[in-house]
C-alpha cells in the first residue's frame, strides 16, 4: 500500500486530527502484515501531535519491530525523522495503566527534599 | 454607569512586569463589568503586555463587561506607533491600519487555526528576515513553536482562546514571541488530572512549581485518550537550549525558566488563572544552522 501524505492531508503534518486520518488509512493494512509506504514528498512542517496519532498510536497493537519492518517513511526530511523517532521511543515506553500513586509519592518526596 | 479605571504602567518582560500584568488581571477580575485602561503612566509595552492586555479585554467582554483602551491618554508616541504597527490599536478602536516593521502582529485565535498560526510563525515571525535561516530550518523552528499553541488549545480550556504578539529588537538582536491563554493554568490541570487517580488531599500538597516541572518532563501528559504524548515541551526546550535562548512560563503561582543554565521551577507570590509563555531567541546566525548545512 502507498499513501501520499500531502494528497491525503496537505503539506503540514502538525495536528492530531490529521494524524488520526493517516492512522485510520494505514492501521488495517499494517495489522494484516502488509507493507505500507507513507510518502512525505511535498511535506515540510512537522509537530509531535501529528506523529503521536499517525504513528505512535500504531504501537498499541503492533510490535515496534514489526512496525519498523512494515512501515516505510519515504521522502521524510531530517526534521520529520527526528520527531518521528522521538514519538516511537515515547510510545514504546508508554503504559496506559501508570501507577499514579507512586508518581505522586515520588513527586512529594522530591518536593520535600527541595524545600529543605 | 461608572467605569473602573485601570492604569497601565510601563511594562517590560521581567518577572516584576509579569507580576504587574497579573495584578491588572486581578483588578479586572474583581471589577469586570466596565473597564477603561489608562495609559498616562505608560512609556513602553513589550509584546507580552500587548498579548496579555488584548486577551484580558476579550476576557472582560466574554463576561458581558465592556472594555475601552483610552487612546488619548497614551502620550508616548513610540508606544502608539508600535501598537498601530502590530495591529493592536486598530483592533481595539484606534483608527489606524497596521504595517510591516520590527513588530510581529498581535494575533487572536479563539479556535485552533492550524494554517493561520503556522503561517504566522513561518512567515511573520521566524521567516520575516530578522535572521537568515534556510527554509528547512525555518520550517523546523515553526514546528517546535507550534507545540505551545497545541498545549494551550488542547489542555488549557480557555474559552476565549489564545493571544500572541512578538517583536524583533535590533539593538539586542533578539526575537520575542509571547503567547497567553486564560484557561485553568498548568498546575491546576495537573492537580485535576492526578486527582482522578489519587486522593485529592494528597494531590493538593503538590506545589505549583512541582506540577509545572512534572508537565515539562518528557512523556508526561494529562491526556486520557490512551495515546502517548508529552513530547512537545521537551522538543521546544531542546531547541531553546541549542539557540541559547530563553523560555519562560508563568502559570497560576508557578514560574519555569529554561535557558543555557538548565531548567528551574519556582513558586512565586503570583496568582494567575492562565498561562503566559514568553520566548526569547537569539538572532545570531551561527546558531541557526543544521549540522549538515554549510556555514
Amino acid at each position: 500500500m502507498k499513501l501520499s501524505v500531502k494528497n491525503h492531508i496537505g503539506p503540514r503534518c502538525i495536528i492530531k486530527e490529521d494524524g488520526q486520518k493517516i492512522y485510520d488509512a494505514i492501521h488495517g493494512a499494517l495489522r494484516q502484515g502488509e507493507s505500507v509506504n507513507l510518502d512525505f514528498e511535498g511535506v515540510s512542517q512537522f509537530a509531535s501531535p501529528f506523529f503521536n496519532f499517525a504513528i505512535g498510536q500504531l504501537l498499541k497493537d503492533i510490535a515496534e519491530s514489526d512496525l519498523r519492518t512494515l512501515l516505510h517513511l519515504d521522502h521524510l526530511n531530517e526534521t520529520g525523522k527526528l520527531v518521528v523517532e522521538r514519538v516511537i521511543e515515547n510510545a514504546a515506553r508508554y503504559h496506559g495503566d501508570k501507577d499514579y500513586r507512586q508518581i505522586v509519592d515520588d513527586i512529594l518526596e522530591s518536593q520535600a527534599k527541595e524545600s529543605v | 454607569m461608572t467605569r473602573q479605571v485601570i492604569h497601565i504602567p510601563t511594562l517590560n518582560d521581567r518577572p516584576d512586569d509579569f507580576a504587574w500584568l497579573f495584578q491588572i488581571w486581578k483588578e479586572a477580575n474583581d471589577n469586570f463589568e466596565d473597564i477603561r485602561f489608562d495609559f498616562s503612566h505608560c512609556n513602553f509595552l513589550r509584546p507580552n503586555a500587548v498579548a496579555f492586555l488584548g486577551g484580558l479585554a476579550r476576557l472582560i467582554e466574554s463576561r458581558s463587561g465592556s472594555c475601552e483602551f483610552d487612546w488619548p491618554t497614551l502620550r508616548r508616541g513610540a508606544v502608539l506607533t508600535n501598537l498601530c504597527q502590530n495591529g493592536f490599536a486598530g483592533i481595539f478602536g484606534y483608527p489606524s491600519p497596521s504595517w510591516h516593521g520590527n513588530s510581529i502582529p498581535y494575533r487572536e485565535d479563539e479556535k485552533l487555526d492550524m494554517n493561520g498560526i503556522m503561517d504566522y510563525l513561518t512567515f511573520n515571525w521566524i521567516g520575516k528576515g530578522w535572521v537568515h535561516v534556510s527554509e528547512r530550518l525555518r520550517d523546523a523552528i515553526a514546528g517546535r513553536m507550534w507545540e505551545i499553541y497545541s498545549n494551550a488549545f488542547e489542555h488549557s480550556g480557555s474559552a476565549i482562546g489564545v493571544f500572541s504578539c512578538g517583536q524583533h529588537y535590533w539593538r539586542h538582536n533578539t526575537l520575542i514571541l509571547s503567547v497567553v491563554d486564560f484557561g485553568q493554568g498548568i498546575p491546576a490541570i495537573v492537580r485535576s488530572f492526578l486527582s482522578q487517580h489519587v486522593e485529592a488531599e494528597l494531590v493538593s500538597k503538590l506545589s505549583g512549581a512541582t506540577c509545572l516541572k512534572w508537565a515539562f518532563e518528557s512523556g508526561n501528559s494529562t491526556s486520557v485518550d490512551g495515546v502517548a504524548r508529552g513530547l512537545g515541551l521537551d522538543l521546544l526546550k531542546e531547541f531553546i537550549r541549542l539557540n541559547q535562548g530563553k523560555l519562560e512560563v508563568y502559570s497560576n503561582n508557578a514560574y519555569a525558566i529554561v535557558d543555557k543554565d538548565g531548567d528551574r521551577y519556582e513558586n512565586r507570590n503570583l496568582n494567575f488563572e492562565g498561562t503566559a509563555v514568553h520566548i526569547t531567541l537569539r538572532c545570531d546566525e551561527r546558531l541557526y544552522q543544521f549540522r549538515d548545512e554549510d556555514g
